[in-house]
């Protein structure tokens, strides 16, 4: 679904991605792990449009995403959940979850979509009316992924869920993903959250200066000497 | 009975504050608008506010506003009218200049555009004035309704005919559509999808753009909408202030005053600003020559710089 080749992209300086390729198959789950400031997300930004790459490909259902504009992606399906949370603080947690489904599918398929919001996250019914900014971290990426979901994306992009929050509610935050993977929609999954992450996918890339150092299930990059050292402290 | 006098006088200070306040506080919400989704200083707001007193004056006089509603109802119609012509202008503006120096774009420029942005409106603004002084002239002009000469008249409140207020009845409508427009604009903001478009591209633009929010044709939208609410204003206020082309400039000053005042970025804060300038403005002019009632404007909108820059309505969640 997603098919990104030999990407190259940096903020004028010095080149941060150089040279990147991943995939990610329909409903498929995929973790990218890797150090600070290996290009995870510089490789959003691209993706979603904040950012133009130097050299490089990206398709999305066999289309050429560069040549879209960047507001116009997330039409397509794809969902991105930013780094840092960024929700809208003043707006109300439903509002923010209303500008999620400002797609037309999302738009079609909102009551549906909003039911199971609440299902997978009952603290949002709670605190609907809320201003966004005024709640905890945990809540605030708890309206972050909703709102991405409010979309009707096919394929969720995440970077950094777990950042800032205590281990119980980063715990929480990935059994959400496990079951919105569930649901069928791929999720595409930036975290420094090693073990867990690479636990709950399909599959794994590690992520090192700028290029994919290594790829593989669970087993196998587990199973790897390096990754183990250098990330599962094993 | 002076106590009485000044009991009075006081009165009616409050009283043309109020009113006054009220179109500016509109004005505010125009400017306020603008501010809060573009981040944006528009110097050619006043002259845009110009171009709507020019707009509701023609509709009134020579395009049959007055013909068709008559000398009461004809100045606010036509005042409402200015709206749309301006928020089309407005809409064209951004279009073809300000798109170019505002919005994601502007990472890339030299103090995010600032100074382009500040260039261009300024720019803008004096095309405005000169190009209104070449066309319409010098001669002070303004819309006549038989109501800016008469009054509701209140009292006396006491005994012995003392304490009676007298309300501009031209005024006293003026401001009664000026509050009205702004709560229309109000819930527009606050319960439309639109409306909620133009906040959250204001809370966030990069994250309004991975919802897939158009977050350039968001500032268009708010650009347009705070010029035609500016406007509406301008033409409110065309039926009691004569007026010239060169009036932008003494209005900018007071719009900014109510929108720092307000807190910048918060519509409600931007209208009660407006209105505490107006009343500043008026109440001065118990102890202050007429004349020095812009410098007390002044003086208050230094002291807010000076001691709470937050202003008073400031949002109480920030920006991310």
């Amino acid at each position: 679904m997603l098919e990104i080749e030999d990407l190259h992209a940096g903020y004028g300086g010095p080149t941060v991605l150089k040279g990147l390729s991943i995939r990610v198959e329909a409903g498929e789950f995929v973790s990218i792990v890797g150090p600070n400031g290996a290009g995870k997300t510089t490789l959003f930004k691209t993706i979603s449009g904040i950012l133009s790459p130097t050299a490089g490909r990206i398709r999305f259902d066999g289309r050429d995403l560069l040549a879209v504009r960047p507001s116009e992606r997330p039409h397509l399906g794809i969902a991105h959940v930013p780094e840092g949370r960024q929700v809208f603080p003043s707006l109300s947690v439903m509002d923010n979850l209303e500008m999620g489904a400002s797609t037309a599918a999302g738009r079609r398929d909102w009551v549906r979509n909003r039911r199971r919001i609440l299902d997978l996250f009952p603290i949002l019914g709670e605190r609907s009316g809320q201003p966004a900014g005024t709640l905890s971290g945990g809540q605030q990426q708890m309206v972050a992924i909703a709102r991405g979901l409010a979309s009707s994306p096919r394929l969720l992009m995440l970077d950094e869920p777990s950042m800032g929050l205590a281990p119980a509610i980063s715990e929480q935050i990935f059994e959400r993903l496990a079951e919105i993977h569930r649901d069928g929609i791929a999720i595409l999954l930036v975290e420094q959250r090693v073990a867990e992450a690479l636990a709950s996918a399909d599959r794994g890339y590690v992520l090192e200066g700028g290029r994919i150092a290594l790829e593989g299930d669970y087993e196998v990059l587990s199973g790897d000497d390096r990754v183990r050292q250098a990330y599962l402290g094993l | 009975m002076p106590m009485a006098q000044l009991l009075e006088d006081v009165l009616q200070a409050l009283n043309a504050g109020l009113l006054v306040g009220a179109l500016y506080g509109l004005m505010c919400v125009g400017l306020g608008l603008i501010f809060g989704v573009m981040r944006v200083i528009n110097f050619a707001q006043g002259d845009f506010m110009m171009c709507g007193m020019y707009a509701a004056f023609y509709l009134f006089t020579a395009l049959g506003v007055q013909a068709a509603f008559g000398p009461y109802g004809g100045p606010y119609i036509a005042a409402i009218l200015a709206g749309p012509p301006l928020f089309l202008f407005a809409w064209a503006v951004h279009r073809l200049l300000l798109s170019r120096v505002t919005g994601m774009r502007v990472t890339a420029l030299e103090g995010e555009g600032h100074y382009a942005q500040l260039l261009l409106t300024l720019g803008i603004a004096l095309i405005l004035q000169n190009g209104g002084l070449f066309v319409l002239g010098s001669v002070p002009v303004s819309i006549r309704t038989p109501l800016s000469s008469s009054a509701f008249e209140i009292g006396p409140l006491l005994e012995d005919g003392y304490l009676t207020i007298f309300v501009n009845k031209a005024r006293a409508i003026a401001a009664l559509v000026s509050v009205a427009v702004a709560i229309g604009l109000l819930l527009f903001i606050n319960r439309t999808r639109l409306g909620k478009t133009l906040r959250a591209a204001a809370d966030n633009p990069q994250a309004a753009i991975y919802m897939g929010i158009d977050v350039e044709r968001a500032h268009r939208v708010a650009f347009a909408l705070g010029v035609g609410i500016t406007a509406i204003a301008g033409g409110l206020l065309a039926s009691s202030y004569p007026f010239t082309p060169y009036v932008g400039l003494e209005y900018v000053i007071v719009m900014y005053a109510g929108v720092v005042l307000g807190g910048m970025g918060s519509i409600g804060g931007a209208f009660w600003g407006g209105m505490v300038i107006g009343l500043i403005q008026q109440l001065s002019t118990l102890v202050l020559p007429t004349q020095l009632q812009n410098t007390a404007i002044f003086v208050v909108f230094l002291l807010i710089v000076l001691l709470r820059p937050q202003g008073f309505f400031g949002r109480s969640v920030e920006r991310t």
